[in-house]
């Protein structure tokens, strides 16, 4: 498969150039990436912060999505990285994004174009809150998060 | 008696006396011959302190005592690939590294990341020996230039080399003014080809592939274009896998199979004129 070679093309890419906000956090090997992601414009509930994803990549992307999620880092750490408030976004860094599922994924995205959406995401919400359930959600889920059943009939978030 | 030699190498290693820990590994050596770890440890001793030649001795010591079918003898081969690398002799690393990577990949050893790294480094080392080759091909008065540059260097690094030798200056000094001195060299070589290639008009350029042959899934060069029913040209293998797994355009997410998809012909024209001038597209 064609992973590996895409990968590092995306990497040479994002080295020249990343758009603004979003920053390569960890990039040493072609399984896992971090990248660091800011919210521009100013969004109260963002403001000021960094948020840290965690991609993966399987040996079938980009036919396959990566599964993308937020890691947490301790605020008492340098770079301190906490999980954003997102009717969407699990207090597990779990996020529930259509074009992240295996049915919502198209191969023409990149590791840039999601991490812009997901910036696009947070931009665009107002709500300080936690998705539903989502205690039951963080104890009980134990399935790979793209095959996870979310519901998207909500896009006004 | 010669494993306490190695375990106060490792002491001073990790305190970041290299020079200390080198000088154990190496008692440890004389006293036993037989034992690989000795011989890896001082390798990657000695790349710390960048004795390229030294690291190539000690892993290919480490290689022939673990022998071809020891997983644990991996990490010799990386340290080998470094070596190499770093004596720019890029194809003896790449080769070495990808049967070093195949093995890793059989056995599941927990370096075949950092040797699929190393594949890339060589790779680009490779590229970047044959891009030189191409260019100096171009223009007479460049190569001149560029072999100026290079004896130049040559001959402020054995400068360098006789002052470590009469110890007027110290081990690491010397590290420190050698990387400075081949920084230097190197700004000067991209600062000339800058030179050259705005003064060639165009005919030394730095190469891109334009964005229209790159197909949008495996990011190569498309070698046989396909247009989906939106309009849109990929390059097969990468289309009819996710068309056969998704059956969906990856646009417009519109319903499709394998047979809505149509040989684009002019693209695969313009693809073919491209690679014939521009050979090195094929691994871009």
């Amino acid at each position: 498969m064609f992973a590996n070679k895409r990968l590092s093309k995306e990497l040479l890419k994002l080295q020249e150039h990343v758009p603004p906000g979003v920053s390569i956090a960890k990039s040493d090997n072609l399984e896992e990436w971090q990248m660091d992601i800011k919210v521009l414009d100013d969004n109260p509930i963002y403001q000021g912060q960094t948020y840290r994803l965690k991609f993966t990549f399987s040996n079938k992307y980009p036919i396959e999505p990566p599964e993308v999620q937020f890691i947490e880092l301790p605020a008492t750490s340098d770079t301190p990285r906490p999980i954003p408030m997102h009717p969407h976004i699990y207090s597990n860094g779990i996020i529930c994004l259509d074009l992240l599922s295996s049915s919502g994924w198209s191969p023409v995205q990149t590791v840039e174009s999601v991490c812009m959406s997901i910036q696009s995401m947070l931009t665009a919400n107002s709500r300080n809150e936690r998705p539903p359930g989502d205690s039951d959600f963080v104890a009980y889920n134990r399935r790979r998060i793209r095959d996870i059943p979310f519901v998207y009939e909500d896009d006004n978030v | 008696m010669a494993q306490a030699l190695k375990k106060r190498g490792n002491e001073l290693y990790v305190e970041g006396d290299f020079i200390g820990a080198e000088d154990y590994y190496s008692q440890a050596i004389a006293k036993d011959p037989h034992d690989p770890t000795f011989f890896t440890n001082r390798a990657v001793t000695r790349i710390k302190l960048e004795k390229w030649e030294d690291v190539e001795h000690d892993a290919r010591a480490a290689l022939s005592l673990y022998g071809k079918k020891d997983p644990a003898s991996l990490k010799s081969s990386l340290y080998l690939a470094q070596a190499l690398l770093a004596l720019n002799r890029p194809q003896e690393a790449y080769d070495l590294t990808i049967v070093a990577y195949q093995f890793s990949l059989e056995v599941r050893n927990v370096q075949t990341e950092k040797l699929s790294g190393m594949l890339l480094r060589a790779k680009k080392a490779l590229w970047e020996a044959r891009e030189t080759a191409r260019l100096h091909e171009m223009d007479e008065t460049l190569k001149s230039v560029e072999e100026l540059i290079s004896a130049d260097l040559m001959r402020a690094e054995k400068e360098l080399g006789d002052q470590l030798a009469k110890q007027e200056i110290g081990e690491v000094g010397y590290r420190e003014d050698l990387r400075a001195l081949r920084e230097d060299a190197a700004k000067k070589v991209s600062h000339v080809r800058e030179a050259f290639r705005i003064s060639s008009k165009g005919d030394i350029q730095e190469r891109v592939v334009p964005d229209y042959l790159i197909d949008g899934i495996t990011f190569e060069v498309m070698h046989d274009p396909v247009i989906t029913p939106s309009g849109t040209s990929f390059d097969r293998i990468g289309i009819v896998k996710y068309v056969e797994k998704a059956g969906v355009d990856p646009l417009t997410r519109e319903a499709m199979s394998v047979k809505d998809l149509r040989p684009n012909y002019a693209l695969k024209a313009a693809s073919e004129e491209f690679l014939t001038k521009n050979g090195w597209a094929v691994d871009w």
